[in-house]
């Protein structure tokens, strides 16, 4: 009745097919893999941070990094010129148009999913949904392999994240992320009340551990030993003196008002404080990019908030000398349809879409590969995830082409075994 | 007592305000005035910072929960060993280690916890746990008859439905969030119940059960994704765009599938229905209004009715395989089976509906069925409950069928399932703390260590608050009605956009949030049951901290730890809610001290982890209480510990 192979056909079945896809990775573009290899070793060395800039919902590529002018799948969106000659941005993102010579914009980016969770959720690992277990997220990729900088503060911060990030995945609990909702609120709930001594407060919480004794002694797992983490980190983080680089009211008026009054700009100034202050890695999540509907009456405003926070981060970043050390990615799980629907809208496209590298490690003014006239196919240099991902890790200088053993024996590679794009990365 | 108040009255000099100190000076201050000879009411107590609705005492029940099928418990019970003995069967042969079996305090809580969504109160513990009214079946059979049953329920369909107030801005979703509930309340059966959703027609508040396909109003492909996914459990999303190269959908059958539905429509109703006066009233409103976008959603509310007419659906332009041509009119045909004969001579949108839900569709069955064991039992013997596939089978396929049958054969009653379920040995073993990425296979010796989920947390946190967690309950359809409905026949602008106004005072987010934080706010928190506050909550919120839903993906409550929810347990305002003069728990270790330390102890470790403390615990109570600053800065202390442990937030 219900059409249920059986399990070892549909393994074996799948195996076969996983071994053709990885021979067809192995005639790729990128040929001078060995080189960019070694040239990983001695980035390594360096002590690079990274800023991720996660577009929810999905960009759409030709309202953003990639227009068609003249096609009529353009609808109403123009395309204007950056700096980089030849290289058209759309009219919304005018201030990162203005700065394209710092960034490397990958047009031939490709995915197999249209489903924005799987998606979403490839894009930050790496790797398919499964169902034994969930694969580490990139920031705690790189926390596991370039350790913190600053004791007192978390080495990986979410900003505006919703609940299903991958987190640490089946990496230590120590790797896990910490989110904060809100930027302008930064970290909450972080002030003791002040009749409570430091001797008063360990005192409460080792009166807890103690009650707890028996129940722990009969249950032992993961989840319970994430809390036990959990707990600890807290109590570090409230004793320690890092705090304060989670409240951006600190900075000037002027700089406030750069960032632009987006949640999305004050999580990317938040980001540049929390770099600065040694924090290894921060993911800032921009949503609202799903638009099915209407998409050229709400793109201005949602490409305005992305245009000033990534422009204003770059540019405080290269004031500051921290750029040549910050690696800057903007990523985005797929891209919207050429054709525009019924509703004013674009649909999920997979097939390709635009994403947007900068800083450290990263050859400025560099384009990628192309769409298609119509922006529906890459045409060349197509760029998969793992190979995009792969890319961020060389830059970041991780041990990518290390084998990793998952706890259920499966081999993983930091950025899923893909090869770094050459043509964007100094050498 | 005496001697000590002296120094609480000192410390509320010192730190107003602060977690430890309001108990210590609360309890202190109250245990002062109840001193033997001093008649009660002499002195009025301080005002409790708490809302007045939260603690007031309840005169009626939430809700009226219709009540249980008259099933016998023999018949129960009967029908529990049956799953038992296919459970031992298996553990037999795979040589699988029994857990032991819960105490009574243990049970108490579990119990709680799956069926009612909260801890329980003091009082219904000491209720439970008193050998003279100790029934465990009697227990199960009260907690399916309770309001507290139908939020918890709720809230486990509001992740997996994505309930939100507005999925999109014209959308009015409250009389389909009410809908859900009173589906829930009533105990429809659950094959009736998703039926009526596949096939309504109509405005949100005239049969809202519409709403459910108008989630993905707009995008009917990722309609029929979600559909399949949520109600079948199966995943055809990646056939949407192209065959899969690893799954058994191929575009082909996609598109076959949603030409049952695609006539489905949902924008305007023509001028038949409405009348041409919305087109009037959207001029005006243009003309008079310097912002008029709000407005204008209120009207388009008025005009979203779903309708249907058969339509024929086409490939798309660019379709690549050699089974048919790019644009070809697809022939409706179901994934597996046929319709039914009786449905053959109805619409298409209703064919589609019977056959999802039609005895001969096991799978429909087979996925509820998957569904309620898990949420009895931690874990899917398919997971995940929505990706059922060939290489994926079940855990033990003979009670993944076994289950099947029963859930037809009490006709898709949900909550008599969870009966059984409850009573079956299995369920009432130890918890194991189960390691999905170990590789070994769960076989399920008992239910799994979960953490509570977030509403579970703060629904237990607010029952040692609030006497009454129910003080604001979701809109009913005909409350949104009443101010939402627009007639465009009698409608002048003046008219609608007064009551439109009234419309955005009542329901407008901002302002509902308002005039609730009136009623139930404390510090930012509305005290009330989580099945009630609005959807999505922002980011920050104390329960999308500890992992509710977006309500933007299916199932996206998380239980995985971070470091804000720590800082907001040691902490967070909804911790100095628990310590407030007035609170429940605030009130019952007052009326403990009087009776000595050791009590309150009790009180305490009854209210928080359901049961007594141990003789080691009992001795670590008295130390803290002792070498406290005061005895009430002890119990604070003690109440901070206890919220503070695995033990209170793990459910064993």
């Amino acid at each position: 009745m219900f059409p249920f192979r059986s399990a070892d056909d549909a393994v074996s079945r799948r195996d076969i097919l996983r071994r053709l896809a990885g021979v067809a990775f192995g005639v790729s573009v990128h040929s001078h893999f060995g080189d960019i290899a070694r040239a990983a070793s001695a980035a390594s060395s360096r002590d690079v941070s990274v800023i991720l800039l996660q577009m929810r919902g999905a960009m759409s590529h030709l309202d953003t990094f990639d227009p068609k002018p003249g096609r009529e799948e353009q609808g109403s969106t123009k395309a204007i010129k950056t700096k980089t000659p030849g290289v058209l941005f759309s009219e919304h993102v005018p201030q990162l148009a203005a700065i394209s010579d710092r960034l490397a914009i990958v047009r031939a980016m490709t995915t197999e999913t249209g489903a924005h969770e799987q998606a979403t959720y490839l894009m930050r690992t790496s790797y398919p949904t499964i169902n034994s277990i969930v694969h580490p997220s990139m920031g705690s990729w790189i926390l596991q392999a370039k350790g913190t900088q600053a004791k007192e503060l978390p080495g990986f911060v979410l900003v505006g994240n919703g609940s299903e990030h991958p987190g640490a995945g089946f990496l230590d609990a120590s790797y896990t992320p910490v989110p904060v909702a809100d930027p302008e609120r930064g970290l909450e709930n972080t002030t003791q009340p002040a009749y409570l001594s430091e001797a008063q407060f360990r005192r409460r919480l080792s009166l807890a551990d103690r009650i707890d004794t028996a129940f722990k002694k009969a249950h032992k797992g993961p989840q319970i030993a994430a809390y036990d983490q959990m707990y600890q980190d807290a109590t570090k983080l409230l004793g320690g003196s890092g705090l304060e680089a989670f409240d951006i009211s600190k900075e000037s008026e002027k700089t406030l008002a750069q960032y632009g009054d987006s949640t999305f700009g004050k999580g990317c100034l938040l980001a540049r404080r929390l770099v600065e202050a040694g924090v290894r890695c921060v993911e800032v999540e921009l949503g609202g990019w799903d638009m099915h509907r209407d998409i050229f009456a709400d793109m201005g405003a949602k490409a305005a908030e992305l245009d000033t926070g990534m422009s204003q981060l770059l540019a405080d970043l290269s004031a500051r000398g921290m750029l040549e050390k910050t690696l800057v990615v903007l990523a985005t799980e797929f891209g919207r349809t050429p054709t525009v629907n019924q509703n004013a809208g674009r649909d999920h496209h997979p097939a390709v879409f635009s994403c947007v590298l900068a800083g450290a490690g990263i050859k400025g003014g560099a384009v990628l590969g192309a769409s298609d006239e119509r922006g529906f196919r890459p045409d060349d240099d197509a760029v998969t995830v793992e190979e995009f991902n792969t890319t961020i890790a060389h830059a970041a200088g991780l041990p990518y082409t290390k084998e990793f053993s998952a706890p259920n024996g499966r081999p993983f590679k930091i950025g899923g075994g893909g090869k770094p794009i050459a043509k964007i990365l100094e050498s | 007592m005496r001697n000590r108040s002296a120094s609480c009255r000192f410390g509320r000099c010192l730190v107003l305000g602060c977690v430890a100190v309001v108990v210590m000076v609360c309890f202190a201050g109250r245990a002062d005035a109840q001193r033997p000879g001093q008649k009660a009411g002499q002195k009025k107590p301080p005002k409790s910072n708490l809302p007045a609705a939260v603690i007031a005492r309840p005169t009626k029940p939430a809700m009226k929960v219709a009540p249980l099928a008259g099933t016998s418990r023999a018949d129960v019970d009967k029908a529990a060993a049956a799953i038992d003995r296919l459970l031992e069967a298996h553990w037999k042969e795979h040589d699988v280690a029994t857990s032991p079996r819960l105490n009574d305090q243990q049970f108490l809580r579990r119990v709680f916890l799956d069926l009612a969504g909260r801890i329980p109160s003091l009082v219904e513990a000491q209720l439970f746990l008193d050998p003279a009214t100790r029934d465990r079946a009697a227990l199960v059979d009260a907690l399916l008859q309770s309001p507290d049953y139908v939020s918890h329920f709720y809230n486990y369909w509001a992740d997996i439905l994505r309930l939100v107030d507005r999925p999109q801005p014209q959308l009015v979703f409250e009389p389909y969030l009410f809908y859900v509930k009173e589906a829930i309340r009533t105990n429809k059966p659950y094959d009736e119940w998703v039926f009526e959703m596949l096939s309504a027609d109509g405005v949100l508040w005239e049969n809202p059960a519409v709403g459910f396909q108008l989630r993905d109003a707009g995008m009917p492909l990722p309609y029929v994704d979600n559909t399949v996914r949520v109600l079948l459990g199966t995943q055809i999303g990646c056939a949407q765009c192209h065959d899969h190269p690893f799954d058994d959908w191929t575009q082909h059958q996609f598109y076959e599938l949603a030409a049952f539905t695609s006539g489905t429509k949902n924008r305007g109703g023509g001028p038949k229905e409405i009348g041409k006066s919305p087109q009037k009233l959207i001029q005006e409103a243009r003309k008079e209004l310097e912002r008029p976008t709000a407005f204008l959603r209120y009207i388009n509310a008025n005009t979203t009715r779903v309708t249907y007419k058969d339509t024929p659906l086409r490939l798309p332009h660019d379709y690549q395989y050699d089974d048919d041509s790019p644009k070809a009119v697809v022939t409706p045909k179901v994934l597996w089976g046929d319709v039914p004969t009786s449905a053959r001579d109805a619409d298409l949108r209703q064919q589609f509906a019977a056959w999802v839900v039609s005895h001969d569709n096991r799978q429909f069955a087979r996925t509820i069925a998957n569904r309620m064991w898990k949420k009895v039992m931690g874990r899917g013997l398919v997971e995940p409950v929505d990706d059922f596939q060939s290489g994926n089978p079940a855990a033990i396929p003979e009670l993944l069928e076994h289950l099947t049958d029963e859930m037809q054969r009490l006709n898709f009653d949900l909550r008599e399932f969870v009966r059984i379920l409850v009573a079956t040995e299995a369920y009432q073993r130890r918890a194991v703390a189960e390691d999905p990425a170990s590789g070994v296979p769960y076989r399920f010796p008992a239910p799994t260590l979960r953490r509570m989920t977030a509403e579970q947390l703060w629904d237990s946190i607010v029952t040692l608050v609030a006497y009454n967690a129910w003080a604001v309950q979701r809109p009913t359809t005909a409350e949104v009605a009443t101010l939402a409905s627009v007639d465009f026949q009698t409608a002048t602008f003046a008219t609608a956009y007064k009551q439109f106004e009234k419309f955005n005072e009542e329901f407008g987010p901002g302002r509902h949030m308002r005039s609730l934080q009136k009623t139930v706010g404390y510090k930012g928190q509305l005290l009330v049951r989580a099945s009630e506050l609005p959807s999505p909550l922002p980011l920050g919120h104390f329960l999308r901290q500890f992992g509710q839903s977006d309500r933007e993906s299916i199932e996206g409550g998380r239980t995985v730890a971070t470091v804000p929810q720590i800082l907001t347990m040691f902490n967070g305002p909804i911790t100095h809610s628990m310590l407030e003069r007035g609170s429940v728990i605030y009130d019952n270790v007052l009326a403990a001290i009087p009776r000595g330390p050791d009590q309150v102890t009790t009180v305490i470790f009854v209210s928080l982890l359901s049961r007594p403390p141990s003789l080691s615990e009992r001795k670590l109570a008295r130390e803290e209480i002792a070498t406290a600053a005061t005895p009430a800065a002890g119990y604070g202390n003690l109440i901070w510990a206890l919220l503070n442990t695995r033990e209170f937030i793990f459910i064993q």
